[in-house]
């Protein structure tokens, strides 16, 4: 009885928490209206025709909207804005580009989602052609014996890095709360119980299988699995359901940010906000009565002031 | 600057994620660190409760209900700005920005990180609104809303210039300004406000400028400018006020006609235009471009912004030409056109010397002095010598707002280049969109922080010792009214011989000008120029 609770209705509820989760996070940000367009300009903004604009300009402060899809294409595949870091070294008062924390979050980011490429391969039978080759080349297949599927590697390897850094640097120490390292911890034990499945215990793949297929088209059968395999399973489905209550949800957030995703166009193109209030304040005629005096005698002297020489 | 200490030592700290959940309170309170509060006068002038407290007091007096009114407020800024939702929700704090906050380098202070700063506000949102930080309390990186709190918020959201430098860096974006602004909203709204900006705002929303200058101390101003120019050129400007049916509307920070070293820039704007014969005027009405409101809530920005537009149309202008500013061209690119919508009376803005169209200016109709003079250099439509400014070896500082707020970078360098021949650059890092603010912006120019405004600016301080050094940088020019303000300050405490001015007080020094009979012997600031006249 325990055993299909956990192999079906787990998943299936982890998955329903994901999926509304995150719908209902965005609908909710999205409710909030974006009263001005406030992008953070990184690079120069539209203007004459004779200022020089370079390619990253053109990204970096986009006037565009194919620009802005652009910013937005680098910011979210490439982390542009993390790859600009410096760091402070108040020896020499110097900057040096420090581009580590980039590295370990490009190195986790790509390789977990060449990772979740290659679990398709559990859903699909037969297996497309191309998951096969992909399968080959993300393998090197040949240059080990047994084969080493390398994304599964450097997402573990990247992962501790970026846990390694809130442990052992003071800023960051500092500023990491409880819930940072369980996040890292929950996403480490899911790949460690995957890679520990590949190439030290080496779990039968066919029950695998035949639960994966029963789930995506929704004739479930429970199976009987490896417990290492229930463990990596029920791991997995701790992070989709934490996800959207937690910080994971970055990953949908960036396409929200103002500060990212609206074009450096302010004065080109007026933006309008939904609950402009109405203008309260002085004026010219409330001006005029306070000042009147001296207003008229600006006025007499012909709206001109002459340096008196 | 008796009390700062000549050496300034920075302590990095680095205390544990509990301790950095518990307040700073005004027990340690440091002075030259905190603001002093609002007076009673600006309170009731712009509707702000006011109640007589001192941030040193134990008791800060806050209003019975306080506690709902700032949570209802914070409710309603969530609904209202999206930006305040998004990065009270997705910060994952990964440090990146931490050292890019020059009040964090210059303090040591790890409250400082703008994710720290940011967080002191987080862990209340975490508290009231999610349902995590609801259960699990301190363990979510939440926190009760108590009195010490807003000590807290009130100390670190006034060490914050709202310069965006950490934006730049944020992987997603979020700005720490933009939350810090709302931040102070929220503290207004119970009375925790500080004084130094209410000054101005309540001076700027009666008189039209920070200054609180009447009409005719405009005019004055501006007439004993002219005579300057008389006195270094032997030309007689006059210079239009309030005139009706000009073809440009000219609006400038008021501290360009009323402190030093802005004044040479306005001598350099009245120059400029006789000597194109532009046809414009200045207003008393609308005589302050910057907006001190800005730093505080949308609604008093509005009400600061509103009089140009209401000015351009009562006097019938084309369009709108503004001067060097700061925080007034955040405001004038990113705000005004949608908190006040600009005057169907407007006409497209063309240079009428040159007829270029600026397009990038389409709708607002406002257009940055750098852009106008730049285009009039290329359009070779002024006469210049650069070799005039040739005592000064000049590096250019770009201001946080018009570098991360509007991406100006090359118009006020294509002028400089032009118009001196000296022109060197400050270290890559410290430049363009990763300028370095000069510790003074966002409302904190203000003596009471003179500590913390002298250490903010360290790091812009260092990149310009190293060209000050390197190359015998003597000239720091900026086009913000405030750095202006800022950096001689700063400069004298880092015992850095050089001066500050603005881009365009080097133009008014190249400038040929057709009246004038003869030579210029001096600057605009009365040095001699070298190889002219007597030395
Ligand atoms: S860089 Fe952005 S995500 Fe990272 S800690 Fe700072 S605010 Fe948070
Ligand atoms: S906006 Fe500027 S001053 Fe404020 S936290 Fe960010 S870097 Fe620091």
């Amino acid at each position: 009885m325990i055993v299909p609770l956990l192999e079906i209705a787990v998943p299936y509820v982890a998955f329903a928490i994901f999926l509304i989760g995150v719908i209902y996070r965005a609908i909710n940000w999205a409710k909030s209206p974006v009263p001005l367009k406030i992008p953070t300009t990184c690079g120069q903004q539209y203007t004459l025709p004779f200022i020089r604009r370079t390619i990253y300009d053109r990204f970096d402060s986009p006037y565009t909207k194919w620009e802005t899809i652009g910013r937005m294409f680098f910011e979210v595949f490439f982390f542009r804005s993390l790859f600009r870091n410096t760091r402070y070294y108040y020896t020499r008062h110097e900057h040096r580009d420090t581009r580590f924390l980039w590295f370990f979050a490009i190195l986790f980011h790509w390789s977990f989602l060449l990772v979740l490429i290659s679990h398709l391969r559990f859903f699909l039978e037969p297996v497309p052609g191309w998951l096969e080759f992909y399968m080959e080349v993300s393998g090197l297949k040949g240059a080990f014996v047994p084969e080493i599927y390398i994304p599964g590697i450097t997402a573990f390897v990247g992962l501790l890095c970026l846990f390694g850094r809130r442990l052992f640097l003071g800023k960051e120490r500092t500023i990491s709360l409880p819930s940072d390292y369980l996040a890292l911890i929950l996403l480490i034990s899911v790949i460690a119980t995957g890679l520990l499945m590949r190439y030290i215990i080496k779990v039968p793949i066919e029950p695998v299988k035949e639960l994966a297929i029963g789930l995506v088209t929704f004739h479930p059968v429970a199976t009987d699995v490896h417990p290492l395999f229930l463990l990596h399973l029920l791991l997995a489905c701790t992070a989709l359901a934490y996800f959207p209550f937690s910080k994971l949800m970055h990953a949908a957030g960036v396409l929200f940010s103002p500060t990212r995703n609206m074009p450096n166009d302010n004065r080109a193109r007026t933006h309008v906000n939904p609950w402009n209030p109405p203008y309260k304040g002085i004026t010219w005629q409330e001006y005029y009565e306070m000042y009147k005096d001296q207003l008229d005698e600006i006025a007499e002297e012909g709206y001109k002031v002459r340096p008196e020489v | 600057m008796e009390e700062h200490p000549e050496v300034l030592k920075i302590e990095q700290k680095f205390p544990s994620w509990r301790d950095m959940l518990k307040p700073v309170t005004e027990k340690d309170f440091k002075p030259g660190f905190y603001h002093y509060p609002i007076l009673e006068k600006d309170a009731q002038a712009l509707g702000i409760p006011y109640r007589d407290w001192d941030p040193l007091d134990k008791d800060w007096k806050l209003p019975p209900d306080w506690k709902e009114t700032f949570l209802n407020k914070f409710k309603e800024l969530l609904d209202k700005y999206r930006s305040l939702k998004v990065f009270m929700d997705i910060c994952v704090r990964c440090g990146a920005c931490a050292d890019k906050c020059h009040y964090y380098v210059g303090t040591g202070d790890p409250k400082n990180m703008p994710v720290a700063r940011a967080e002191t506000l987080r862990s209340i949102y975490r508290r009231y609104f999610t349902k995590i930080g609801q259960i699990f309390g301190e363990w979510a990186g939440a926190r009760e809303l108590t009195e010490d709190v807003i000590k807290e918020l009130y100390y670190y959201f006034y060490q914050c210039s709202l310069c965006r430098r950490c934006s730049a860096f944020c992987p997603y974006g979020i700005d720490t300004a933009e939350i810090v602004w709302r931040g102070r909203e929220l503290l207004n709204s119970i009375g925790v406000s500080h004084r130094f900006s209410f000054i101005s705002i309540a001076a700027s929303a009666r008189t039209g400028n920070h200054l609180g200058l009447l009409p005719g101390g405009v005019a004055g101003a501006l007439q004993s400018v002219a005579e300057d120019v008389y006195d270094i050129t032997g030309i007689e400007i006059e210079v239009p006020v309030n005139k009706k049916g000009a073809e440009i509307l000219f609006v400038s920070p008021s501290a360009d006609f009323f402190a030093t070293p802005h004044w040479y820039v306005c001598m350099g704007y009245l120059m400029l235009f006789h000597e194109l014969g532009l046809d414009y005027t200045w207003s008393t009405y609308a005589s302050e471009g910057g907006n001190f409101g800005t730093f505080q809530s949308y609604e008093l920005a509005q009400k600061l912004n509103h009089k140009i537009y209401e000015e351009a149309e009562r006097l019938g202008v084309k369009w709108i030409l503004g001067g060097e500013c700061g925080h007034m061209w955040r405001d004038k690119h990113q705000f005004m056109a949608t908190m006040n919508p600009p005057p169907k009376t407007l006409e497209d803005p063309v240079n009428p010397i040159t007829g270029t169209y600026f397009e990038n200016a389409a709708e607002t109709k406002m257009v940055h002095i750098a852009e106008f003079v730049a285009d009039l250099i290329k359009h070779k439509k002024i006469k210049l010598d650069p070799s005039r400014n040739d005592h000064w070896k000049v590096t250019f500082h770009d201001s946080c707002n018009t570098a991360r707020g509007m991406g100006l970078f090359e118009e006020p360098r294509y002028v400089i280049k032009n118009v001196c021949n000296y022109f060197y650059e400050m270290p890559e890092h410290t430049i363009r969109e990763k300028t370095y603010c000069c510790g003074s912006g966002g409302g904190l120019l203000t003596e009471e922080v003179m500590e913390l405004r002298m250490r903010g600016g360290m790091p812009r301080a260092m990149a310009l010792k190293h060209v000050h050094k390197r190359f015998g940088v003597n000239f720091l020019c900026t086009i913000c009214a405030i750095d202006k303000a800022a950096f001689p300050h700063l400069l004298e405490f880092w015992k850095l011989p050089v001066e500050v001015g603005g881009m365009m007080e080097l133009v008014g020094n190249a400038l040929i000008m057709k009246d004038e009979d003869q030579e210029r012997t001096t600057d605009l600031r009365g040095n001699p120029l070298p190889g002219r006249g007597e030395e």
